[in-house]
């Protein structure tokens, strides 16, 4: 089929191509919905069918497509990185929900208590989570503050929730919150630079607020199988994967493995995955490693700092300061993270393959990595 | 073409009816007492047309769950001395095939009626097959009427030569002969008192290599009894320079071509109405008198090869013979394969004629097509608008992609068929014949001890299920073969015309049936399976796709109501575009539902650049609307 070049750029067969084919699909599901061409079900998504064109949304709102850490920084920050682990921030802090904590809440209940407020305070209209149970994911639009409640939890599979994203933006709402991993985030920050044509892209206004998770690498769904039979049949309500390695808490108890024992689920694209603490979110929110009522919070944008501030005003959540001896902790995992990222890409492929990286950030990285591995 | 028509009780008139039609008169008239079928064009109007008058008529008819059960449930009336018709199109005679054997060499007492549709070119079957080889085979006696009236008048003589041979006799009824309509002048109506006979004492063995002599010696007399036939007649000069010997349809036509040749005053024309056994001495009595022979017959050269054989051990060296074997008898296909017509036959003869033959109505015939072309829609063979179908097989297809592991799909028989063209997104990679598609998926899914590791799922309609399926679907279970079977189970056995199955509520006669739920058979057999309304494509598509990763036999049921039967007398849901809404080639969409989704309904108006309802053809099934991704498409709902 003969079709101009409406973007100039590749399309679904590329996307195709050097992403799914590749595996490196992290299931984010900003692709999915964009047409009726590439369809999710659980963690898979997937073209079904040629679209025709040669040029495509698709490609271009990827996280997994070339992706040029510089650019990034400036169209979101307005300005480039010092710092290449944690990207741009103006503060971080351990935090913890004070009011509405979900019970379901991962550690502080930060996450859910900040999007519950700005759908409250009205800043947002809707937010993209990820809810259902740990064994059956699914993505949601929460539209009030119990969908957030029960939302609360982290689920360790490839959720392509931002399909919902795409859904709320059809049906016209605007303001749109969403909490999504940092793959999520740099495509959710990639369709809002597109200027894309058509009502049916994300754009700026679609975009109320961006709270992106801290991920070092999400599952495939066929741990809950291994987990299933671990556990004997109990039903699982809640999982973690703190530095000693993966736990599950069903009502009887709790289960614990090796980090190794569930590495072969780890998904491929995760491997690849340069960002682990989200860093063009508005705020980031983490664990703390080591005390599993706090949350580490890194504020980031303006606006990110002004709905912290309007949290704290409101006594929604509670603040530590984040203890000074455990930053370099946290820098050397994000640092470690790219630093493996890089030689994997480029023992694979030569190069550093989507991510295009600045020079001067390649050195500075090098550096930083060098100083705090001493 | 009327009911009215065929249970007209004066004799004498005469009335148009179908060729279908004709043979349920004919039967009518010899007083047949017990019908059944399984449909299948082009013969599925005579027990249509049976079990509507059947109570007028006080006889019994059914629509039985395949062929070789219809000819079982036949022969017993017959053996208790009724008067019996079976119906079914020649593939049906393969299911039927090994209970025809045995019954040949047993014989019947009531006289028995296979009717066997034959359907050269294929018009509406999968294959091309001339069942009367098998009929041969079989032993089994062969008229073959060549017009509406005689489809009438062999069908009721054919009772008599049963009763008289104790063997059952087809009637073997082409297309052609089956869909035309003609004025036939109408017989008596008898309405013999209905009294099964059949008691201890009596014994219908087949048994022991004595019955076959014994049915030697019944076709012996049956070759015998022909050659006084009404049914095969001379027509033409007196002394011919040569004989045409035609059978079926193809007498027509070699009628019509000697006259547009002109060699109507050298060329005689032997009708043969009973082609098998071959009325040999009328035969070698007209062969004699010519030193040329023509034949004209569909599909196979069957009377030729039977009539030269004939002739070797009679006329050695004294006749030449044209037909399929020297290649002179062909249509465009080549010999033997597909149908004829005047044309053909005319551009045949002249050949072997040394007449030039140019075909003037061949140059009016391009002319009314390409007029008729103006006039008719451009459509490819597709899934009516609304199909469930359609929504099954893209269902079926975005599950295989999303799971990616390149996952076959075993086809079957019935309206699904067609997927494996464009309106099933070529998802059918086997089609052979009923049932056969659960036979073949479960030996793919045997086959994963050697490494094969494809996901295996095959589709089959709910009539073929109840036809053909269970024994391979116990085979499955029994194996613990891997694969998953979808019943596209639309409530009807709707290629045919919506015949009702044993999934029903009504019998064919509109009695209440004891209905059997497909579920009960699948549960009885063991095993599990879900049922899901493919109208709802999302959640079709994950629950297809949560069943390809689940191991051994497994069953998903995607039923919703053929669309055609659902909306008769409803007032249907409007369809339409919002061409603000719609998008139309631009990413995001590049013409899905005209281009790809394909409902015959979505039309693209390149004009405006918009996608289009023809809401003269749209169903209102509303699935394009809920797969339109800018949510474009509207449905008012019909009150
Ligand atoms: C796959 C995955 C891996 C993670 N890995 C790490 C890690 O290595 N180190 C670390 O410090 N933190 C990690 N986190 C983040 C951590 O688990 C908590 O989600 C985070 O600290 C917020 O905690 P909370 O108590 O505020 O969460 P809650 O208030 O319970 O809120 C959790 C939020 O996460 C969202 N969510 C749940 N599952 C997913 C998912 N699969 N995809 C997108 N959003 C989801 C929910 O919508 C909800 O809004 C990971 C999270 C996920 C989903
Ligand atoms: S990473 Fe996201 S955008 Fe890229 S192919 Fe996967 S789901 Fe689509
Ligand atoms: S609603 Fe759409 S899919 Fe259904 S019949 Fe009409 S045009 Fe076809």
């Amino acid at each position: 089929m003969e079709r101009g070049c409406e973007f100039g750029m590749p399309g679904q067969e590329q996307l195709q191509k050097e992403v799914m084919d590749r595996d490196l699909c992290s299931s984010c599901g900003i692709c999915v919905g964009l047409c009726p061409y590439i369809k999710t079900v659980r963690d898979r998504v997937k073209v079904i069918y040629p679209c025709g064109h040669e040029d495509g949304t698709c490609y271009m709102v990827c996280p997994k497509t070339p992706t040029n850490i510089g650019n990034m920084d400036r169209a979101v920050f307005g300005r480039e990185r010092e710092d290449q682990a944690l990207g741009l921030f103006s503060g971080i802090y351990y935090a913890r929900a004070l009011t509405g904590k979900p019970g379901g809440a991962q550690y502080g209940g930060a996450a859910s208590a900040l999007t519950g407020l700005a759908l409250r305070e009205g800043l947002i209209s809707s937010a993209v989570l990820t809810g259902g149970d740990i064994k059956s994911p699914r993505p949601v639009l929460a539209r009030d503050a119990d969908t957030v409640a029960r939302c609360a939890g982290s689920k360790y599979t490839g959720v392509p929730s931002l399909l919902e994203l795409n859904r709320a933006i059809r049906d016209g709402l605007t303001d749109i919150g969403v909490v999504g991993r940092p793959c999520q985030v740099v495509a959710v920050r990639k369709s809002q630079q597109g200027n894309l044509p058509g009502p049916q892209y994300p754009s700026s206004s679609g975009i109320g607020l961006v709270l992106g998770l801290f991920c070092f690498w999400s599952l495939a769904p066929e741990l809950y199988g291994f987990l299933q039979l671990e556990t004997g049949g109990e039903e699982i309500v809640k999982m973690d994967i703190p530095v000693e390695g993966p736990v599950a808490y069903t009502r009887a108890g709790k289960y614990s493995w090796q980090l190794e024992d569930i590495r072969t689920f780890i998904k491929k694209s995760c491997n690849t995955c340069f960002d682990s603490t989200s860093e063009y979110a508005d705020i980031s929110v983490g664990s703390t490693e080591h005390d599993p009522v706090w949350n580490t919070l890194i504020i980031r944008t303006g606006k990110g700092l002004d709905i912290f501030n309007l949290a704290l005003q409101k006594g929604v959540i509670e603040i530590r300061e984040y203890p000074p001896e455990r930053l370099p902790l946290l820098r050397r995992a994000a640092l470690g993270k790219k630093m493996r990222v890089l030689s994997l890409l480029e023992k694979d492929l030569g190069n550093t393959g989507y991510i295009t990286l600045p020079e001067k950030y390649r050195r500075d990285l090098e550096t930083q990595w060098g100083g705090i591995n001493q | 073409m009327s009911l009215a028509g065929v249970c007209q009780e004066k004799a004498g008139v005469k009335v148009a009816l179908t060729g279908n039609e004709a043979i349920a008169r004919g039967a009518l008239e010899a007083g047949v007492a017990y019908a059944a079928s399984y449909p299948g064009s082009p013969t599925a109007e005579v027990l249509g047309t049976l079990s509507r008058v059947a109570k007028q008529f006080n006889l019994y008819a059914e629509w039985s769950v395949n062929e070789k059960v219809a000819m079982e449930g036949v022969a017993a009336a017959s053996f208790a001395g009724l008067r019996s018709l079976v119906v079914m199109k020649a593939d049906g005679l393969n299911v039927a095939l090994d209970f025809a054997g045995a019954l040949a060499i047993s014989g019947c007492r009531g006289g028995m009626v296979m009717v066997l549709g034959d359907d050269p070119n294929a018009h509406s079957s999968v294959r091309e097959e001339d069942s009367r080889n098998l009929c041969k085979a079989k032993h089994l006696p062969v008229l073959e009427p060549s017009s509406v009236r005689e489809a009438m008048e062999m069908t009721r003589e054919a009772f008599a030569l049963s009763e008289e041979l104790e063997l059952p006799v087809v009637v073997r009824c082409v297309t052609r002969v089956c869909h035309a309509s003609g004025d036939v002048e109408l017989g008596e109506l008898v309405r013999p008192e209905r009294k099964p006979d059949f008691t201890r004492e009596n014994r219908v063995i087949t048994f022991g290599i004595k019955l076959h002599a014994g049915q030697e010696s019944k076709l012996a007399r049956a070759a015998h009894l022909v050659c006084d036939s009404a049914f095969n007649s001379y027509t033409g000069p007196e002394n011919p320079e040569r004989l045409v010997i035609a059978s079926g349809p193809c007498y027509m036509y070699a009628q019509e071509a000697l006259e547009m040749l002109g060699a109507g005053g050298t060329t005689g024309i032997l009708k043969l109405g009973t082609t098998w056994p071959l009325p040999e001495a009328l035969l070698l009595e007209h062969m004699e008198r010519v030193p040329e022979v023509i034949f004209a017959e569909e599909v196979e050269p069957f009377v030729e090869d039977n009539v030269m054989a004939l002739a070797a051990g009679c006329l050695p060296g004294k006749v030449r013979f044209y037909g399929k074997r020297s290649g002179h008898v062909a249509g465009p296909a080549g010999p033997g394969i597909g149908e004829l017509d005047p044309d053909v036959l005319a551009a045949s003869l002249g050949n072997i004629l040394g007449i030039n033959y140019s075909p003037g109505t061949i140059d009016n015939k391009q002319e009314a097509l390409s007029l008729l072309e103006d006039k008719m829609p451009d459509r490819e063979l597709a899934f009516c608008a609304g199909c469930p179908h359609r929504a099954s097989f893209w269902a079926v297809r975005a599950a295989l992609e999303l799971d990616g592991r390149g996952g076959i799909v075993l086809g079957d028989i019935g309206c699904y068929t067609l997927g494996m063209a464009r309106t099933g997104y070529y998802l059918l990679q086997t089609v052979h014949c009923m049932g056969a598609g659960i036979g073949l998926a479960g030996g793919m899914g045997n086959l994963s001890r050697f490494g094969f590791d494809k996901p295996v799922v095959t589709l089959v309609g709910d009539s073929t299920f109840y036809h053909a399926a269970i024994p391979a679907l116990i085979n499955a279970r029994y194996h613990n073969s891997n694969f998953m079977c979808i019943i596209l189970d639309n409530e009807t056995t709707a290629m045919t015309g919506h015949q009702p199955h044993p999934g029903r509520q009504h019998t064919a006669m509109g009695e209440p049936a004891h209905t059997v739920p497909m579920e009960d058979i699948i549960r009885g057999v063991g095993m599990p399976y879900i049922v899901q309304d493919p109208y709802d494509v999302e959640a079709s598509i994950e629950v297809i796709y949560d069943l390809l990763r689940q191991e051994g036999p497994r069953v998903l049921i995607l039923r919703r109501s053929c669309v055609l039967a659902a909306v008769r007398g409803k007032q249907k849901d409007r369809v339409y575009v919002n061409e603000d809404k719609c998008i139309g080639d631009s990413c995001g969409c590049g013409r899905f539902c005209s281009r790809v989704f394909a409902c015959p309904a979505n039309v693209w108006d390149a004009e405006k650049g918009r996608a289009r309802i023809d809401e003269a053809v749209c169903n209102g099934c509303g699935v394009c609307a809920s797969l339109c991704p800018q949510g474009a498409i509207m449905v008012e709902r019909g009150v």
